[in-house]
């Protein structure tokens, strides 16, 4: 039960990672991606290469993850960024349904459809993170780190000129805001964050394949941020929760007939959504704002 | 074309030969005028001049299709709208374009925050900057507001936003798409004598307006845009009492 749990909670922390650097870009720059699950995955693989290749030490995996995801994100961000929101919307799944294909044909680094086993446990500073209880604490501090940096920046001009640049584009540059610039700094940063759960994830699970990087987890989430309140940051770790919390709470109910668990999910996801976007637009925590905004 | 009136006064903004069609129609016919220091220049014209798009060539927002336009003697033809920011060219829009879900306070500070990279800032810099947005804030009479979503303000707050955003900015020349537009007699007597303080203080000028009153009380100088055309840049007791202007101005306005 204790391990259990502890799964959760890692799980959680790590989605949470996720959802709140697809925030960033969502909630405050209005940046709508496709292929956040692509940087997850390009950081897992990444780190993977260097554990397995070269040191486990997070001070060389992490960096080598969140430059891959940067260097990654630059390449779709800089010709999509140049251009309106929907492009980018499109660019992004495009990149996400080609990296599924690299993730699973490139078999030296990704090891094809079977993925990758035996992913060295982090090493901190030569302490070995392996156990649950352990990897609790760190995948928390991890989190709490990346808030911090999301928290930081928003609060920042940087986050100003985002908000600015999300609520009108033209007036933005027309106050001397380099605009493709700063959406591609927020890309970048968003994606080398998002390499972070990537590593994470990878060695706590010590097995990766490509299933765990398709357009599915990128939708999912996505959905952790809108159903918690896109632009809010309790929102997403929210979101993320009640996603990861969702089907184990099904589970529990013994009255629901356990060989159709599966459709009874699907069934309360969508009705779920569906209730959310008529009574709570702006998701779970961006209700407050949401009422406000209707007064006038 | 050009009014051969001797005047001493600084060329800021020299917009020479400037063209820019839209389709088969010249929103912007040849128009050649300058922009000079201290002063408020008047754009008037009926609706579709080529006003708006004339601002937009200035600034970037739209490319010439031939032309030239010099600020403080350089050229600038190729500006891109957040390089005409930042040489100190601002502009405003028709239909505000504020930063709506961001509350008063923070869409003046964002308007003078200019740097791409989120670098540190040092105090000095941040306490000029705080100044400058306590400035407009007490100008436009929206300190009370400050923490208020602009989404959230009444029509003539949301105007007095827009030139708050401008005010607070160190820029040299401002274009300024029909700031008036909608006010009530006592709001603009507000505009009008902020506008005046500005001016006062050093900076230029262009506007859009409409509204002969204000047109009068404001005006240096009046440039008179029809179909594309500049038909006048001049004094603005010459322009105002030129009949075939007025008969343009009063017949194909609706």
């Amino acid at each position: 039960m204790e391990a259990y749990l502890l799964n959760l909670v890692i799980l959680i922390s790590i989605y949470s990672i996720l959802a709140s650097t697809l925030n960033f870009i969502m909630g405050y720059a209005g940046i709508y991606s496709l292929a956040h699950a692509v940087f997850f995955g390009v950081g897992a693989y990444a780190g993977t290469f260097v554990a397995t290749h070269f040191s486990a030490s997070i001070f060389f995996t992490l960096p080598a993850a969140m430059i891959a995801g940067a260097v990654l994100s630059l390449i779709l961000a800089l010709p999509a960024l140049r251009v309106r929101g929907e492009y980018f919307v499109a660019a992004s799944l495009g990149l996400q349904v080609l990296a599924v294909t690299i993730f699973s044909e490139w078999k030296s680094v990704t090891g094809g459809i079977g993925g990758l086993i035996g992913i060295p446990p982090l090493d901190i500073a030569g302490f070995e993170v392996f156990k649950p209880n352990q990897f609790v604490f760190v995948t928390v501090v991890g989190l709490i780190i990346v808030l911090f940096i999301i928290n930081r920046l928003v609060h920042s001009s940087f986050g100003r000129s985002l908000r600015a640049i999300r609520d009108s584009e033209s007036a933005a540059a027309a106050f001397g805001k380099n605009v493709p610039l700063i959406k591609t700094i927020s890309v970048v940063i968003s994606s080398a964050l998002t390499a972070v759960a990537g590593v994470m994830y990878a060695s706590y699970l010590s097995f990766i394949n490509v299933e765990s990087f398709t357009l599915d987890t990128s939708v999912l989430i996505m959905a952790m941020v809108i159903i918690g309140g896109t632009g809010t940051q309790a929102g997403p770790i929210i979101g993320a929760a009640l996603l990861l919390l969702l089907p184990s709470l099904i589970s529990y109910l013994d009255f629901l007939p356990q060989t159709e668990i599966g459709s009874i999910q699907q069934i309360i996801y969508g009705l779920g959504m569906a209730l959310l976007m008529i009574y709570r637009p702006g998701g779970i925590v961006g209700l407050k704002k949401q009422s406000g905004g209707g007064k006038k | 074309m050009v009014s051969s009136q001797v005047d001493t006064q600084e060329v800021l903004m020299e917009i020479r030969n400037v063209d820019r069609a839209f389709g088969g129609v010249k929103a912007v016919d040849n128009v050649s005028m300058d922009l000079r220091a201290g002063i408020i220049t008047t754009l008037v014209g009926p609706n579709g001049a080529g006003k708006t798009t004339l601002f937009n060539l200035i600034t970037g927002e739209l490319s010439k299709d031939s032309g030239t336009i010099k600020w403080l003697g350089q050229p600038i033809n190729r500006i891109k709208p957040f390089q005409a920011a930042r040489a100190g060219i601002l502009r405003t829009f028709q239909d505000l374009r504020l930063f709506n879900e961001m509350s008063v306070e923070d869409n003046i500070l964002t308007s003078i925050e200019a740097n791409s990279v989120p670098l540190p800032m040092a105090k000095s810099q941040r306490k000029a900057r705080r100044e400058k947005v306590e400035y407009a804030l007490s100008r436009t009479g929206l300190i009370d507001k400050r923490h208020i979503r602009a989404k959230d303000l009444a029509y003539a707050e949301r105007k007095f936003l827009s030139m708050a955003r401008v005010m607070a900015t160190d820029a040299r020349l401002w274009l300024l798409d029909e700031p008036a537009s909608g006010l009530d007699p006592n709001s603009y007597e507000k505009f009008l004598e902020i506008l005046r303080e500005e001016v006062k203080q050093g900076v230029t000028v262009c506007i859009i307006e409409h509204n002969l009153d204000i047109v009068i009380g404001i005006s240096d100088r009046i440039a008179f845009l029809d179909r594309g055309k500049l038909l006048a840049d001049d004094e603005p007791q010459t322009v105002l009492n030129d009949p075939d202007l007025r008969a343009i101005y009063f017949g194909e306005r609706t």
